[in-house]
């Protein structure tokens, strides 16, 4: 593999490699606004100059400029090596490249950070981006220097609303255009450009348009600086509280890596941010994914309940096991959920195996909007996997329709909220011996005899297999809310009452059991300049 | 007059004796702080004891991992509370020589006056409280007196008396105020004053002179092979002094002596902090002398100090300095250090390992008292009951610096 050399460290590169890629995937960071791995190169920000040493026996290409001496008080004629972005020029061979230990790349690098912030509004303490900016984390890097422009700063607009997700204040904006590159490159829908010239640049949408493509939130993923901030996102807390869990998107069938930013303090999600997976995901989620944690707090089922009524834990279980004991074997029916984990379906799999039960359906939410992106018309994080469980033997919802209709089912035991046709919930009204495992009111919750509060996926480890079999685990970010449980402790509770044994104790013992013969995600990358 | 026991032989007198168990502490008034020896007696000798420091535990070096280098000040205030000042700055210059870096001449002046008087401050506080201890009131009363003076000027430059948090990596919190140097060499004499009257009134005392030589004698070698350092180590005649040994700060341009004694005993313990206090006034006076009225007293590195306020609020550059070293923390570079300077009893200490972080990852602190106490059993075994307490006095235990 060839390789050059980046501050006296070898780094080996693919051709067609850029410097700051290179470097970039071995682990090495060059200073950058303006790039961004997923994004075009657009070499805009000039934070990323290098020197780059002449080949041997060639003279350095030097320019001609003019150096302030202050001790005279005069120009004075110098000559400089012209430095070259990391992000634009192509690795060569042998290529001798100096970034943190070249004294003109160094000193250039001040000057653009001393640029950036020269008529950058005093908005650390109302900014949402403080605590994970660029500005802030390179002015102690590579600045460190005092304010010596004494004019007022350039004012430009502020709370711009660019949609219905995002909010834009021009003047802390460093025009690194990776908003315009994301609109134009990832959502295909250009909607977004740079007008005016020099320090009255700013980013602006088209006319007669609004920033409303199905990626808008990954505009302000990648803006480096708090120029885009998101309308939901927008000084509800302060990141430096917030702590992440690797998660895994459940919002569709496509399953992005993402982090779930929550308050350990009052326990509360936040934000999902994209994970970096180049398996599924790549740098990205959608509008609808990445406001999928909404569904974390809202809506949810948060104690046990008896025909419409709260009542506790024990009352619930006792019930629920008495209504199970009604129906024989053969009229029991279990419901599984494609929006649930591996780990709870396996448990009320074997929760039926246990009884005897014949009868195995699996719903989930209603088909929605896809594309050809990352977003699937299924919006169920885990159909693959609850059909692989089953081993094939689950029968789609409708069948359990026309079952019920038949009277062929005399106690029903489901996982899950919602299913996958609201029109059918009728059908759901007269079930018999109904008890159900739900996270959130809906069809299921509404017409059970008996709810047991479910935990979200936020509040417990999962494994959910996604649209092309891959295997992903979703770590635990915040305790379960309310009274609720993970689904399979819930079953597991039951089947003490009933005096029936699984083949599991543990939550470790029952992972192990639910793993299916899918191949498991690699572990992704989590490297931080991918931001 | 005839013996009583005329009559008797001897086997028959001697009344059947075991040995005395006998606690004292942990919360005894003579125990200076949370401290708990269980003496075996032999009528009043000590034959065998046992020291135990454990009573008094905050954790405070895991309490250091979870704020920043900055919020790790007012811990080391609590350590030596007698002379808090010394801790400051000995932390100080942990984290400045991790991050390389040497504060201002003006500041380095600064800080040894300021360590100076917390150094008399300490000895003051241990030399009245022996004096007390055998019922001599009047110097103690002299010498708080005297502490109080010091406490004062203290006041006057960190708002505080007591636990000053007053020490920055890279400087101090405030510059010297105008009156410094009059205030101080006003006290200064005082203090001078007040040591030759306590010698006076205390050196040709016969019961003080009685319950102090030849009590509470160590070795030189036991002392050294316990890790004893400071006043207690040099009163065994070894002229062991970090100032001296391994100079820091301008300790290596200021005249001075270091005073040892010869027979090891708490009497020599107590005059090598009298002589102790008349070395720190001349290192007073003469960083007095050199201690520049104006110029900067922390170093020009904004990774460390904080801007002005009105920088903080008018520019983005202000802001940005300022929320980095509040919101994350200085950064001291990844790897660890080893610093050392002359406490109010020794050889103060400390480790410090960074991860590279705005938050330490491991504080380590080497307080000289810990290792003084442990020599205490060796002290005292053998002893009269009486005499723990001044023997106990002399060693200056300062309870918070036993906190493990």
């Amino acid at each position: 593999m060839p390789s050059f050399k980046l501050d006296d460290k070898d780094i080996a590169f693919e051709p067609g490699d850029t410097i700051i890629r290179a470097a970039h995937r071995a682990g090495v960071d060059v200073p950058h606004y303006c790039w961004h791995p997923g994004l075009s190169v657009a070499a805009n920000c000039r934070m990323c100059l290098v020197e780059l040493m002449p080949p041997p026996g060639r003279p350095a290409m030097m320019l001609d400029v003019l150096e302030w001496d202050a001790l005279h008080q005069t120009y004075v004629p110098q000559k400089k090596p012209k430095l070259q972005p990391a992000c634009q020029q192509a690795a060569a061979d042998g290529m001798v490249v100096k970034s943190q230990t070249s004294e003109h790349a160094v000193r250039a690098r001040s000057a653009v950070q001393e640029l950036l912030l020269l008529n950058h509004p005093v908005d650390c303490p109302i900014c949402d981006q403080a605590g994970e900016c660029r500005l802030q984390d390179y002015w102690l890097e590579h600045q460190a220097s005092k304010k010596r422009m004494r004019d007022e700063p350039i004012h430009k607009p502020k709370g711009v609303v660019f949609g219905p997700t995002i909010v834009y204040d021009a003047e802390r904006c460093i025009m690194c255009t990776r908003c315009v590159r994301v609109s134009a490159e990832l959502a295909k829908d250009p909607v977004l450009s740079m007008r005016e010239r020099g320090n009255l640049n700013e980013i602006t949408v088209a006319p007669g348009r609004q920033l409303d493509h199905q990626y808008t939130l990954m505009t302000e993923y990648v803006c480096p600086v708090g120029a885009l901030t998101s309308s939901d996102f927008r000084f509800k807390a302060r990141v430096w509280f917030l702590r992440s869990a690797r998660s895994t998107c459940v919002g569709c069938a496509t399953g992005c890596s993402s982090f779930t930013d929550f308050d350990p303090r009052n326990q509360k999600v936040y934000r999902y941010r994209p994970r970096e997976n180049a398996a599924v995901n790549k740098y990205w989620m959608c509008d609808e994914g990445m406001l999928d944690y909404q569904r974390i707090h809202q809506n949810r089922v948060l104690e046990a309940r008896l025909k419409g009524e709260g009542v506790s834990d024990a009352v619930a279980l006792e019930k629920a096991a008495d209504l199970i004991k009604q129906a024989s074997p053969q009229k029991t029916a279990i419901l599984l959920s494609a929006e649930h984990s591996n780990e709870d379906n396996t448990a009320l799999l074997d929760l039926g195996k246990a009884l005897g039960a014949l009868q195995i359906y699996y719903t989930g939410r209603p088909q929605g909007q896809g594309d050809d992106i990352l977003m699937s018309a299924d919006k169920n994080p885990n159909t693959a996997g609850v059909l692989a469980l089953s081993g094939g033997k689950a029968k789609p919802f409708v069948d359990l329709v026309a079952a019920l209709k038949e009277g062929k089912v005399g106690a029903l035991i489901a996982l899950g909220s919602a299913i996958g046709n609201p029109n059918d919930s009728a059908a759901l009204k007269d079930a018999k011996n109904f008890v159900a495992f739900s996270t959130h009111y809906g069809p299921i919750a509404d017409h059970a005899g008996v709810v047991l509060p479910a935990s979200s996926w936020a509040e417990a480890d999962g494994t959910f297999v996604n649209r092309t079999g891959l295997r992903q685990e979703s770590d635990r970010a915040i305790n379960p809310q309310g009274a609720s449980r993970p689904a399979f402790r819930w079953v597991q509770e039951l089947a003490k009452l009933l005096s029936l044994t699984l083949p599991w104790k543990k939550a470790s013992e029952l992972r192990a059991l639910s793993q299916g013969t899918e191949t498991s995600s690699p572990s992704p990358s989590v490297a931080p300049g991918a931001q | 007059m005839e013996p009583l026991d005329q009559d008797l032989d001897a086997s028959e007198l001697e009344l059947p004796t075991e040995p005395m168990l006998l606690n004292v502490g942990p919360a005894h008034p003579a125990m200076h702080g949370t401290v708990r020896i269980v003496m075996e007696l032999s009528g009043e000798i000590i034959e065998r004891c046992d020291v135990q420091v454990g009573y008094l535990h905050r954790g405070f070096e895991k309490m250091c991992e979870r704020g920043t280098w900055t919020q790790v000040f007012p811990y080391v205030d609590r350590c030596n509370y007698v002379s808090p000042m010394l801790n400051n700055v000995g932390f100080a210059l942990a984290c400045e020589k991790m991050l390389g870096i040497t504060v201002p001449d003006r500041c380095q002046y600064y800080r040894m006056i300021l360590g100076e008087l917390a150094r008399m401050s300490d000895h003051l506080t241990c030399d009245g409280a022996m004096a007390m201890e055998l019922g001599a009131f009047t110097p103690f009363l002299w010498m708080i007196k005297g502490r109080e003076m010091v406490w004062e000027i203290m006041e006057e430059e960190t708002g505080a008396r007591l636990t000053h948090s007053f020490g920055r990596v890279g400087g101090m919190a405030a510059p010297p105020t105008e009156g410094f140097k009059e205030h101080t060499r006003a006290v200064v004499k005082h203090i001078l004053t007040i040591v030759d009257e306590v010698e006076r009134l205390l050196l040709g005392n016969r019961i003080f002179l009685d319950r102090l030589e030849n009590v509470g004698v160590i070795s030189a070698d036991d002392a050294i092979s316990l890790g004893w350092t400071g006043p207690c180590l040099r009163a065994t005649g070894v002229p062991y002094d970090v100032r001296k040994a391994h100079p820091y700060m301008k300790y290596g341009e200021v005249d001075f002596d270091v005073p040892v004694g010869s027979a090891s005993d708490s009497f020599d313990r107590f005059m090598v902090r009298l002589a102790e206090m008349r070395q720190s006034a001349r290192i007073i006076e003469q960083c007095i002398e050199r201690m520049a009225d104006t110029g900067p007293v922390n170093v020009d590195d904004p990774r460390v100090i904080l801007p002005p306020k009105e920088e903080v609020y008018n520019t983005i550059e202000g802001t940005i300095q300022h929320f980095k070293i509040v919101m994350e923390g200085l950064k001291l570079p990844a790897g660890e250090v080893y610093s050392y300077t002359e406490g109010g009893n020794g050889e103060l200490g400390f480790y410090l390992v960074s991860d590279g972080s705005g938050t330490p990852h491991r504080v380590r602190i080497r307080p000289p008292c810990f290792l003084i106490t442990a020599g205490l059993e060796r002290v005292i075994t053998g002893q009269m009951m009486a005499d723990v307490v001044p023997s106990f006095g002399s060693l200056n235990m300062i309870g918070g610096e036993c906190d493990r």
